[in-house]
């Protein structure tokens, strides 16, 4: 008995390093071939897409997923499938890998990190299979292409937008930033304060991080309002931190003192337009999932057999009280 | 007396194989049974191409064994704090603490490779063995022992990292980790085998085998089995509590640099809910909450069984919300079947 079951956890150990064996045997022998293997099909062909997401959690990624399934509902050669990373790498390298395994016809990614994706991504773009990384980067040039959005541009068109539309002659301004250490937030912050340099009577009085959170940023803006009796504008690195700070504002009765100004504006209903439309937020500015032209690129590769840019990044557009209703209605057909 | 009840739980005595027989031996494997019932569905379900059945290509059981291996390396140190009858949150806070270590010290601090993953290992090993000494010495429940851990340890990554991902990148000069770290980066070894499913392998061998011919062994099933009848027959409780949590902590901390290196970066938020992986690959395993029971080649079946899960529901596409679903319904029949399980 005893020995029984020593020689059992040996096999179960043999077996592991034996499953490990039989891989690179394989992976050389079908290796040179791969990259050359893939010929276009053209609009004949029957297409799976592998959509490898960084989590679902945050309604921006649900909203980028939700996006690439209705644009590929209009492609018939399409089919895609969906896989949630939960916010961490391993788990998205696995998905990746998994990817591979099903043999798809084409990649798209939108990493939770550049550097630890970075080599997954490799590995699939040097088998053949067309990659479209969406929204955050990976690290050198093997994948197809990147789209989107400039989050320097946007941070200074609201920068801009405050400068010249909703304080020309001055005031102060409370920012609320993302999670340190987090690209946009240093590209929203620093798009920022370009975009307000045209105005030197424009101050910042105070900044604190919300971590992208709205139960953050109300709390950092509860504090932010005991210490400054005058706030102009409150600058938000996303939507749902600049209505916690309306919110916070409004507790103690001073949300008609300032103005509140997002980033994102997702067309669902808890998202951005709608809290401008009904008058919470003054603006808030287009951060785009991607979704759309991330299927449009795929098609351009796999059904028109063309090439795509290496890098698209996608315009921002300033949604206020003039355009709210019309864009929410245009980005939701279906009500 | 406690050590022959350590004994009949370990291993297989005269005794039990009298008493439970077959109907024993099968709950005692349960795993093993377990993890190759999900193996053929694996088979069944798996999706083909071209007649190759995808999950059985090479590459997908590498895949397999290689997303298993940094839960496989936590869970065996696992396997023993519960067999104590304590359990260890802190483990996946530990895998982060060591992953950013390891990064900021080769790559911000310029040390060598041996240094480096020495000291690693060692604050692990000190970590742990200070979990231990406040649950052994000082009485605290090692639930809520390590729960502090648990935060420390993430505290003390943020604080050594800034907060941000330290990116490994290789090479001679200045913030560069040396080539010889970049060996274990690469995924097999040799060409042959991938590095982390070896260092699972040599870490599961190691333990069966400690486990085996070790007198800590019985000292280890005594303590689980029976604290108070152990400590009255001489058994260095304390001094096993702290030794089991200090395995653990070393443990979670080898598997922190295979992470950095397998994802080329060590960041604070690695790691975040591994403990519960762990804890259900053991309870998968057959090994009891209660301590006293159960065995390692268990927790490593245990754990294969929730990697080939996992993968055959990628494979398939399965939503990511139902694959939570399903995991947690084959943990609760797993625990079920524990309390079907003949006493010995």
């Amino acid at each position: 008995m005893k020995i029984h079951k020593l020689s059992l956890a040996v096999a179960a150990v043999t077996a592991l390093v034996l499953a490990g064996c039989g891989t690179t045997s394989e992976r050389t022998a079908d290796g040179p071939q791969a990259q050359s293997s893939k010929e276009c099909k053209g609009a004949d062909g029957k297409y799976v897409i592998g959509m490898s997401q960084a989590n679902v959690a945050e309604p921006y990624r649900q909203r980028m997923d939700d996006d690439i399934k209705t644009a590929a509902e209009e492609v018939p050669q399409f089919e895609v499938k969906f896989a949630d990373a939960a916010q961490d790498n391993a788990k998205q390298v696995a998905d990746v890998e998994n990817y591979i395994t099903q043999q798809i016809d084409l990649l798209i990614i939108s990493p939770n990190e550049a550097k630890p994706l970075t080599a997954v991504v490799k590995k699939a773009y040097d088998k053949g299979i067309p990659v479209i990384v969406l929204d955050r980067k990976v690290e050198g040039d093997a994948y197809t292409g990147f789209i989107g959005g400039d989050n320097v541009q946007i941070g200074t068109e609201a920068g801009k937008y405050v400068a010249e539309k909703v304080l020309p002659d001055g005031g102060t301004v409370v920012e609320l930033k993302g999670l340190a250490g987090a690209t946009p937030q240093a590209e929203r912050n620093q798009g920022f304060a370009a975009g307000i340099k045209a105005n030197p009577k424009i101050k910042i009085v105070a900044t604190a991080s919300g971590d992208w959170l709205r139960e953050k940023g109300q709390a950092q803006m509860d504090a932010l309002l005991k210490a400054n009796p005058k706030i102009d504008v409150v600058y938000a690195h996303n939507d749902p931190m600049a209505e916690g700070a309306y919110l916070a504002a409004k507790a103690v009765g001073r949300e008609k003192e300032m103005k509140f100004i997002g980033i994102d504006a997702l067309p669902i209903p808890s998202g951005g337009i709608k809290a401008v439309e009904q008058g919470r937020l003054t603006a808030t500015f287009t951060y785009p999932t991607n979704g759309k032209e991330a299927i449009a690129a795929a098609k351009k590769i796999l059904v028109d057999c063309g090439t795509i840019d290496k890098t698209q990044t996608l315009p921002t557009r300033l949604i206020d009280k003039a355009n709210a209703a019309q864009i929410y209605a245009d980005e939701n057909p279906t009500g | 007396m406690t050590d022959v009840k350590g004994q009949a739980t370990a291993t297989a005595t005269p005794v039990e194989k009298a008493s439970g027989g077959v109907v024993a031996t099968l709950f005692r494997f349960q795993s093993v049974f377990g993890l190759l019932a999900v193996f053929v569905a694996a088979i069944i379900f798996s999706p083909r191409r071209n007649g190759e059945i995808l999950f059985l290509s090479a590459d997908n059981l590498a895949n397999v064994v290689r997303a298993v291996s940094e839960i496989g390396i936590i869970a065996v140190g696992m396997t023993f704090v519960i067999l104590i009858g304590g359990i260890d949150l802190s483990v996946g806070a530990v895998l982060g603490l060591a992953a950013v270590g390891s990064a900021v010290l080769m790559v911000e601090s310029d040390w060598g490779f041996l240094p480096s993953v020495v000291l690693v290992l060692a604050i692990g090993l000190v970590f742990g063995a200070l979990q231990g000494m406040a649950t052994a010495m000082i009485g605290i429940q090692s639930f809520i022992v390590t729960l502090a851990g648990l935060q420390i340890a993430r505290g003390l990554a943020r604080i050594w990292s800034d907060g941000q991902g330290v990116a490994i990148a290789y090479g001679d000069g200045p913030n560069e980790a040396p080539e010889s770290f970049a060996i274990l980066g690469e995924r097999t070894f040799g060409g042959l085998v991938p590095i982390p499913v070896l260092i699972f392998a040599v870490v599961a061998i190691a333990a069966v085998v400690f486990l085996r011919i070790s007198a800590f062994s019985r000292h280890l099933y005594a303590v689980g089995g029976n604290e108070k009848a152990a400590r009255l027959s001489g058994v260095p409780v304390i001094r096993v509590k702290i030794a089991v949590f200090a395995i653990c902590g070393l443990l979670a901390s080898l598997a922190g640099i295979v992470h950095a290196v397998q994802l080329n970066q060590g960041s604070p938020n690695d790691g975040i809910g591994y403990e519960l992986d762990a804890i259900a690959a053991v309870v998968i395993g057959g090994t009891s909450l209660a301590g006293g029971r159960g065995s390692v080649a268990g927790t490593i079946a245990g754990a294969l069984l929730l990697g080939v899960l996992n993968n055959i529901l990628a494979l398939n596409n399965i939503d990511s919300n139902i694959q939570l679903l399903i995991k947690g319904l084959v943990i609760v029949a797993a625990a079920a079947l524990q309390r079907l399980r003949p006493a010995s």
